[in-house]
């Protein structure tokens, strides 16, 4: 596919972040397509960051490593970056930072141009953006005029002023002879936008109607915080800073009790601590989605990078039995959807929900048409008659499907008693040993209704030998490398997970049977999906492609595992 | 019936003589005196003999995890802001398993009464040291006493924020159920601390003992007073004052939230159309 992928690197603090933020507006306005991945380390200053920005006139679902433009921030990172520069690529600096690098790709920015205002780190990023984007040839006005949209109210005037200053005296110094031109055409679209993952679950959250949200800061599921906290006064929707993830997941859990959609947040520390809670929600039957934006390794791990470590350990959070679902969004389109709809799975099975990312897609940013409102649906699931007078309410009445009628206590008549214990149909505590049976085979009763209602996998390319299974970040990059491996005579089926607990092996072995060769292709060092394949279903996998360094995975990572990892021409 | 006999359900299934069996009909006269029916409020539980109390109300009940019962209120409030939250615990769930969840509660000044049931030893698993058990309670575990200074729950609530701040003891009914109704009709985190007899698990700290201690605060002390709050909650142990410790007015935690005006969101999102979403659509282009 033709592309331009950008590089901007420096330090922590530096304006990697405003410089990637200004470019991808700027060509989302422009028409092109925009995928923008970040690597980071844990820390507020200094160290090296980068950003990868990639642009092009149809859909992007991956980074690529390869620049065609390195943006140097500082002297370090274009020692560090330039190995990764193509030999025909251009790398931008300032002329102080250019140190004795000879390289004759590199341009460097005299000091002198610009504004005697902007000087320094703080115009660094713009400077550099306006390099590229002269070379490019797009209209210096397109550039302040997104400078402007972004930076107003978040810059003082005279600052805002001298960095449309330096737009324009950058872009003069830029001689026409310079200007290469992308060779593909920009393919506008009036309702398209630039989300990260994680704002796609925060939005389709929206559009599910959650009223209630908490959770406590962790990398990298934040911003749903940041995204759903701002939007809540307007909206009538309550966040809250829990006061550690066990208060998170309480707070969410009497919120549901209480009648309101509810959810919470948190990466796999948080997890690991809400875990008795998730069994709570898991007896008590209340509806709650919990958000995981996995990271790499256990305790702190690396904070700052991805990693599909987690499946298993959500399928097994907590003790004792209780039926649960874990859903996984594909792609950034699907972390609206099935954010949405994860509320209504809850609603319609009183059960926690997962709804599992990892960093890979919770961070990286792409642009997506306008999401459909039409397409998501609010189902609360079954809500009881209203009695003609207060009286107890059967909470736990033993149904064939498990599930029970729900009241919302404090706006029904009914009285409502949900009990964390094992409990008779009214939610009193007993370890009655006929009811323990009764209550016990009614929940778990659940895990085959909810396994038999989700769908099955998606099988892309069908028909082949191999069958490469994957889910989560791993879509993306995995479809964009099929066709440069079928270029290598590499060609393959691809099996796409979004439901992955429960599973229905009525609806996974004949899909995967077919096929002479299955593979899992995970972020992970143990194959967790291909295990979870196995005990649920059955399924042997005969092979794990795997990748467990904590980086974002890019098409060429693809290209090259599963060129190893196949063995060649199929 | 009477009004206490309506909210009669469960038998409660404590020791002959448990401080819990003074705290239940103090509870319900509360209720009755100020009116309110079954539906009007949802009692939040933790896990503890104390916290078994709510099995013999009957009425909305939410009987969480150990030390998780203001968590969960919380959710509950931000859900339904006009519902009254009532939690019923003791000192293990609030003082220790849920420490952290008290000071937040607390400093979020969240609209609820707080009726800790503080017998000073664990009594459901059978006799071990509790946050507030003295240095020199021996128990198995610990053959040559606690040593570590026992939790001033009263101290506690007054630095963490908490708006009204009350002491009582089971054995003195009359005071306890007029500060359980003032607890209820305050409006932010009202702690009710109840010392109450553990006859079974706890020799030190018997009825006996909290009576010969407690002592109602007199007209001179002003609970408006911080300072004199503090003072009066730093004594030491040969008198414990009992009653209102301190009281204040300070916005309650769903004042915080204009999306906490008006109807609750748990009635008033059941209109909530997915087109809500739309209009944060714009941020994005």
């Amino acid at each position: 596919m033709k592309h331009i992928n950008i590089v901007i690197a420096g330090a922590a603090g530096q304006g990697v972040q405003s410089a990637g933020e200004i470019l991808g507006k700027t060509l989302l306005r422009l028409g092109y397509h925009v995928f923008i991945a970040h690597d980071y380390q844990s820390r507020v200053r200094g160290g090296h960051n980068f950003m990868s920005v990639r642009f092009a006139g149809e859909p992007l679902s991956a980074s690529v490593r390869q620049a065609d433009y390195l943006l140097a921030l500082n002297e370090e990172s274009i020692g560090l970056r330039l190995g990764g520069l193509k030999a025909e690529g251009l790398a931008f600096c300032l002329e102080e930072d250019k140190g004795a690098q000879t390289d004759p790709r590199l341009r460097a920015l005299p000091g002198p141009v610009g504004p005697a205002a902007a000087k320094g780190d703080k115009f660094a990023a713009v400077k550099l953006v306006s390099m590229l984007f002269a070379v490019l040839g797009f209209p210096p006005e397109v550039l302040a005029a997104s400078v402007n949209k972004i930076f107003e109210g978040r810059l003082k005037p005279e600052v805002l002023q001298a960095n449309l200053d330096v737009v324009a005296a950058v872009s003069g110094f830029i001689g026409a002879r310079d200007v290469r031109w992308p060779d593909f055409t920009p393919a506008p679209s009036a309702g398209r936008m630039l989300v990260s993952g994680n704002d796609a679950v925060a939005l389709g959250m929206v559009a599910a109607g959650v009223g209630v949200y908490s959770g406590y800061p962790i990398t990298p599921s934040t911003s749903i915080l940041d995204v759903l906290g701002t939007a809540g006064p307007g909206l009538g929707i309550a966040v809250e800073q829990a006061e550690d993830e066990i208060a998170a997941l309480n707070l969410a859990i009497g919120a549901s009790y209480a009648g309101a959609r509810a959810a919470c947040g948190s990466s796999g520390p948080g997890l690991s601590l809400m875990a008795e809670a998730i069994g709570l929600a898991g007896i008590t039957e209340t509806p709650v989605v919990i958000y995981d934006g996995q990271r790499a390794g256990p305790a702190i791990g690396m904070a700052t990078r991805t990693e599909q470590g987690d499946l298993l350990s959500l399928v097994h959070s907590s003790h004792g039995e209780f039926p649960r679902a874990v859903i996984s969004p594909a792609t950034h389109e699907d972390s609206f959807y099935l954010a949405a709809e994860a509320f209504n799975v809850a609603d319609a099975w009183q059960v926690p929900v997962f709804l599992v990312n990892d960093l890979g897609q919770a961070g990286c940013e792409r642009t997506l048409e306008e999401f459909d409102v039409s397409r998501v649906r609010i189902d609360r699931g079954l809500i009881a008659p209203e009695p003609p007078a207060p009286d107890m309410f059967a909470r736990y009445a033993v149904t064939g499907s498990g599930v029970s009628p729900r009241a919302v206590p404090g706006l029904s008549r009914w009285l409502v008693s949900c009990d964390s214990h094992e409990h008779d149909e009214y939610g009193h505590l007993t370890d009655n040993a006929a009811n323990r049976v009764r209550q016990h085979s009614k929940r778990m009763r659940k895990l085959d209704g909810m396994a038999a209602a989700f769908p099955g996998p998606e099988i892309i390319n069908p028909c082949h030998k191999v069958c490469v299974i994957a889910w989560g970040s791993t879509v993306g990059p995995l479809l964009e490398a099929a066709p440069l491996l079928k270029e290598k005579g590499i060609d393959f089926s691809v099996a796409v997970f979004r439901y992955l607990y429960p599973l229905d092996p009525a609806k996974v072995v004949p899909a995967l049977k077919g096929f002479p060769r299955l593979v899992t292709l995970e972020q992970n060092y143990s194959g967790q999906l291909g295990k979870l394949l196995r005990m649920e279903c059955g399924v042997e996998t005969q092979g794990h492609i795997s990748k467990y360094d904590g980086r974002i995975l890019t098409v060429d990572d693809v290209v090259e595992l599963l060129g190893a990892g196949l063995g060649g021409k199929l | 019936m009477t009004c206490p006999e309506n909210f009669g359900y469960h038998e409660p299934q404590w020791c002959p003589g448990c401080g819990n069996f003074d705290i239940l009909p103090c509870v319900k006269e509360a209720l009755c005196g100020l009116g309110m029916n079954a539906q009007d409020f949802i009692m939040v539980t933790g896990i503890g003999q104390a916290s078994k109390l709510g099995f013999s109300v009957k009425c909305n009940l939410f009987n969480g995890l150990h030390g998780r019962a203001l968590p969960a209120a919380t959710g509950m409030n931000m859900a339904n802001h006009k519902v009254k939250l009532i939690s019923v615990s003791g000192d293990g769930d609030y003082y220790g398993e849920g420490g952290n969840h008290f000071i937040h509660a607390a400093r979020r000044n969240l609209n609820v009464a707080v009726f800790a049931g503080d017998n000073r030893v664990y009594g459901l698993t059978k006799g071990q040291a509790s946050p507030t058990s003295s240095p020199e309670f021996v128990t198995p575990i610990h053959p040559e006493g606690v040593g570590a200074k026992p939790v001033n729950p009263v101290l506690l609530a007054l630095a963490s924020g908490a708006t009204f701040v009350a002491r009582a003891f089971s054995g003195d009914k009359p005071e306890l159920t007029g500060l359980m109704r003032q607890a209820i009709e305050h409006k932010g985190f009202a702690l009710v601390d109840i010392m109450s007899p553990c006859i079974t698990f706890n020799k030190i700290n018997t009825f006996g003992w909290f009576k010969a201690r407690a002592r109602p605060v007199g007209p001179e002390h002003d609970p408006a007073s911080f300072d004199a709050a503090i003072k009066l909650a730093s004594g030491g142990s040969e008198t414990i004052p009992t009653g209102l410790i301190y009281k204040a007015d300070r916005p309650p935690f769903d004042a915080r939230f204009s999306a906490l005006k008006g109807e609750p969101i748990a009635r008033r999102s059941a209109g909530y159309a997915p087109e809500r979403a739309r209009p944060l659509f714009e941020k994005y282009k």
